[in-house]
């Protein structure tokens, strides 16, 4: 029962294989709301489940989903489709709510976290749906020089990016800051795994980056709208600010 | 107090908020508000640098949570007065120099929280602070450099930096796990107070808790400062806008030596690594030293003295020398920024007008006119060996009589006379026709620099660190065993003696050199031009990865 359980988990917390569905599945949806409810929910009812069977998580389970977590950060960083990339990257963080899991993080606080890193990947949806209204398609070093095509575009992704790859005072910073320090006293080799994984987000975050807003001004589109852009900030703002009240409390 | 010291990284928040915010309605006038609350930031800084200096401690400032903790300590406002300065300096500079570039107002935005990131830095008072702070820095740092987007080059460059920096993230990140866990307290200050009491907590792999937490944060410190093996973004950012060199050079590379000095209390305790940091330094100090001389291009070279000086900075605290780093880190940053944002103007100036002076000073040091007689060899050799030695053992005795106990500073004093002798050598092959004349300026030159430096060092030492049983425990915890000392030294002296001997010899057979000979020189040269290779084997490394990571996108079907 606890194996099934465990796979059922595995499937919405992803762990490779199981991960492959989730990825596979993510890339049939081309509805930005669709897009966005799963990014919420997938983890969230991963994390239903495990809470309900009260599975115990045995010790070769947290190796397994830092070795997927660093997978899919390694795959993360020559992908050239951003709605791809978001799902690899989102598939890399739910991976280490295992290891919060395992060390007996409680279910308020995983929850807290699971839509801490879910948010900023929300926001990417519907940044790259506005690039795909707008090119055709979200394709890194397709276009390029965003930055000076759509400034107010690129301030909003810049920061969204930001935010995904966990950069202080996102919660994606203070849930990887927690993983990190509850994993090395009992795993260290874990920890350092983590630690490498974050190293790899970072990597891919600035590719992504330098593929998009980087270059000449290419075509000359709309940019975002002012309300938009304020909405956007808004929220971002909401996201820090929860992430230095509700998830910057340390253990 | 406690206000002050909080409005101090606030008020650069706030104008880069405010600069955004009015960018479109002032235009390129609203870099004025961001230099305004610069200055206003720097003249705060200066009032509590000199409260410091008038003996009035304060309290650390606190918020509600665990983190979020801003200190108050010699060492925090002395930095805090450097880095809004040199940040002063840079704003003003970039008023008229950045005017042309796009984004203006983003420049200025990111400037001002640079300046905010570097001063709760300086003055976090706890680990989770610190940790924040020092891993914004790193991104900052990543936009700045890339400021131009029309290009991807400062972008690549930037992505270095970024790399090298979150490698030294992630290393600070683990070592304030290890001391989280170890002293049960996120408080800089209870920490160490923790630590003084109880300094032997178990922690990984046969080492205690302190010394694996400093191994971390050295491994932070070398990626922040440049250290061998790390050190390759730093002469490659030059694609950056002028005034983000000088800020990275002048206050952001030499975080390592703060961060060293921050975390005093753990090096003390942590056995051999003081010495793993003398040692790293050494060969940065060497190796930055050599590539600077081998490049043509002047930016690169200014970035590898950087590299040199840095390697020194750390080396420093090796030898147990911490509050020497912070002067050292203060006085390169002043240098090096003012030669960052000369050099444009004063090519400029020689390309009108090469501004020599044609006056006797002039042609004594520059046209030089060869002596017909050189002095006699034996007492240049006597003073060559002994000025040196007598002026820095006088400079040292001078504040404290008790020098010759200290190992650490008898490192240094060793490397000051290699300086010294190798400078009146250097005056001797001059062979100039006043030897008395340009004897003297040396000389003065040499004791004036020698007594500077060493009162200036002796006050920084009692300002960061009053209480004398620290300081004492400083220089023990850097001391070497004897027997090694005396090898290192030994070897060091064989080592610089060969050099000059090969320097001299080498100028004595001028074309003469034998085939083999040539061609070991010509591999060599290869080898520092090429800088060592590093830059190329991080490239394969990277591309190896990249492959590695399009095959199993390939292999599991981009799923």
């Amino acid at each position: 029962m606890s194996y099934v359980m465990l796979a059922v988990g595995g499937l919405f917390l992803p762990l490779f294989p199981l991960s492959m569905l989730f990825n596979l599945l993510y890339a049939r949806l081309r509805n930005p709301v669709l897009r966005a409810t799963v990014l919420l929910a997938w983890p969230q009812i991963g994390l239903t489940i495990i809470f309900a069977s009260g599975i115990t998580v045995p010790g070769w389970l947290h190796t397994w989903a830092v070795l997927t977590s660093l997978l899919y950060g390694l795959r993360a960083l020559v992908l050239r489709e951003v709605s791809l990339w978001t799902s690899f990257v989102g598939t890399s963080a739910w991976a280490l709510l295992w290891i919060l899991y395992g060390n007996g993080a409680s279910p308020v606080q995983m929850q807290l976290f699971s839509l801490g890193i879910s948010a900023p990947l929300v926001m990417m949806a519907f940044l790259i749906a506005g690039l795909e209204r707008r090119f055709g398609a979200a394709y890194l070093g397709l276009y390029g020089g965003l930055a000076h095509s759509l400034p107010r575009f690129t301030g909003v992704l810049v920061i969204v990016v930001l935010a995904v790859i966990a950069t202080p005072m996102f919660p994606t910073f203070f849930a990887m800051l927690s993983m990190i320090i509850k994993s090395l006293p009992t795993t260290p080799v874990v920890a350092v795994g983590i630690g490498i994984v974050w190293l790899l987000w970072s990597w891919a975050g600035a590719r992504l980056l330098q593929g998009l807003i980087t270059g000449p001004q290419q075509l000359a589109v709309a940019d975002l709208g002012q309300a938009n852009t304020w909405l956007y900030v808004v929220v971002l703002a909401g996201l820090m600010l929860s992430g230095v009240y509700w998830m910057g409390t340390l253990p | 107090m406690e206000q002050l010291i909080s409005t101090i990284p606030a008020l650069p928040i706030v104008s880069a908020i405010l600069t955004q915010l009015l960018s479109v309605r002032l235009g390129r006038r609203v870099a004025w508000l961001s230099v305004t609350a610069t200055s206003i930031t720097f003249a705060l800084t200066v009032v509590i640098l000199a409260l410091h200096l008038a003996g009035v401690a304060g309290d650390p400032v606190s918020t509600s949570h665990d983190w979020g903790v801003l200190l108050n300590d010699p060492l925090s406002a002395i930095m805090g007065v450097l880095i809004v300065g040199i940040s002063l300096i840079v704003h003003l500079y970039s008023v008229r120099y950045m005017a042309e570039e796009p984004g203006y107002a983003r420049f200025f935005v990111l400037l001002d929280l640079m300046t905010a990131a570097l001063l709760v830095m300086v003055s976090a008072g706890d680990l989770v602070t610190l940790i924040v702070a020092w891993h914004v820095i790193g991104v900052l740092l990543y936009f700045l450099l890339g400021h131009d987007m029309r290009r991807q080059s400062p972008f690549r460059y930037a992505f270095w930096t970024l790399f090298t920096y979150r490698i030294g993230d992630v290393a600070l990140i683990v070592a304030a796990a290890i001391l989280y866990h170890a002293y049960d307290t996120w408080s800089l200050t209870e920490m160490f107070s923790r630590i003084q009491t109880s300094p032997e907590v178990p922690g990984f792999m046969g080492m205690t808790a302190l010394e694996a937490a400093a191994v971390f944060l050295a491994l932070a410190a070398f990626a922040r400062s440049a250290q061998f093996f790390l050190h390759n973004w730093l002469p490659y950012t030059m694609d950056g806008p002028t005034p983000v060199s000088a800020l990275m050079h002048a206050g952001i590379v030499n975080a390592g030596g703060f961060l060293i000095n921050r975390f005093a209390p753990v090096f003390v305790n942590a056995g051999d690594v003081l010495h793993v940091l003398f040692i790293v330094g050494l060969v940065t100090a060497v190796a930055g030293s050599v590539l600077m001389l081998t490049q043509n291009d002047i930016k690169k070279s200014l970035g590898y003295s950087t590299m040199g000086q840095m390697g020194f900075m750390i080396m420093e605290c090796g030898v147990g020398a911490f509050s020497l780093a912070i002067y050292h880190l203060i006085a390169h940053g002043l240098f090096k920024g003012t030669l960052f944002l000369g050099a444009g103007g004063v090519i400029n100036a020689a390309r009108r007008d090469d501004g020599v002076p044609k006056d006797d000073l002039y042609t004594f040091v520059i046209e030089r006119r060869p002596a017909r007689r050189r002095p006699p060899w034996l007492m240049m050799a006597v003073i060559t060996l002994v000025v040196p030695a007598v002026v820095l053992g006088l400079a040292h005795w001078l504040v404290s009589q008790e020098f010759f106990q200290k190992q650490g500073a008898m490192v240094l004093l060793f490397f000051g006379w290699v300086t010294g002798a190798q400078l009146i050598f250097a005056t001797y092959r001059m062979r100039t026709e006043h030897t008395g004349r340009l004897f003297t300026l040396v000389l003065s030159s040499f004791a004036v620099v020698v007594v500077g430096y060493t009162l200036i060092a002796h006050a920084f030492e009692l300002f960061l660190y009053p209480d004398a049983a620290f300081r004492d425990q400083m220089h023990t915890a850097s001391s070497f065993n004897v027997v090694w000392f005396d090898i290192i030294v030994i070897l060091t002296t064989i080592v610089i003696v060969l050099g000059w001997l090969f320097t001299y010899y080498a100028e004595q057979n001028g074309k003469r050199a034998n085939r083999l000979r040539g061609r070991a020189w010509l591999i060599f040269y290869a080898l520092i031009s090429r800088e060592f290779y590093l830059a190329d084997i991080y490239a394969w490394l990277s591309r190896a990865l990249l492959r590695t990571a399009k095959s199993l996108n390939i292999w599991l079907r981009w799923a």
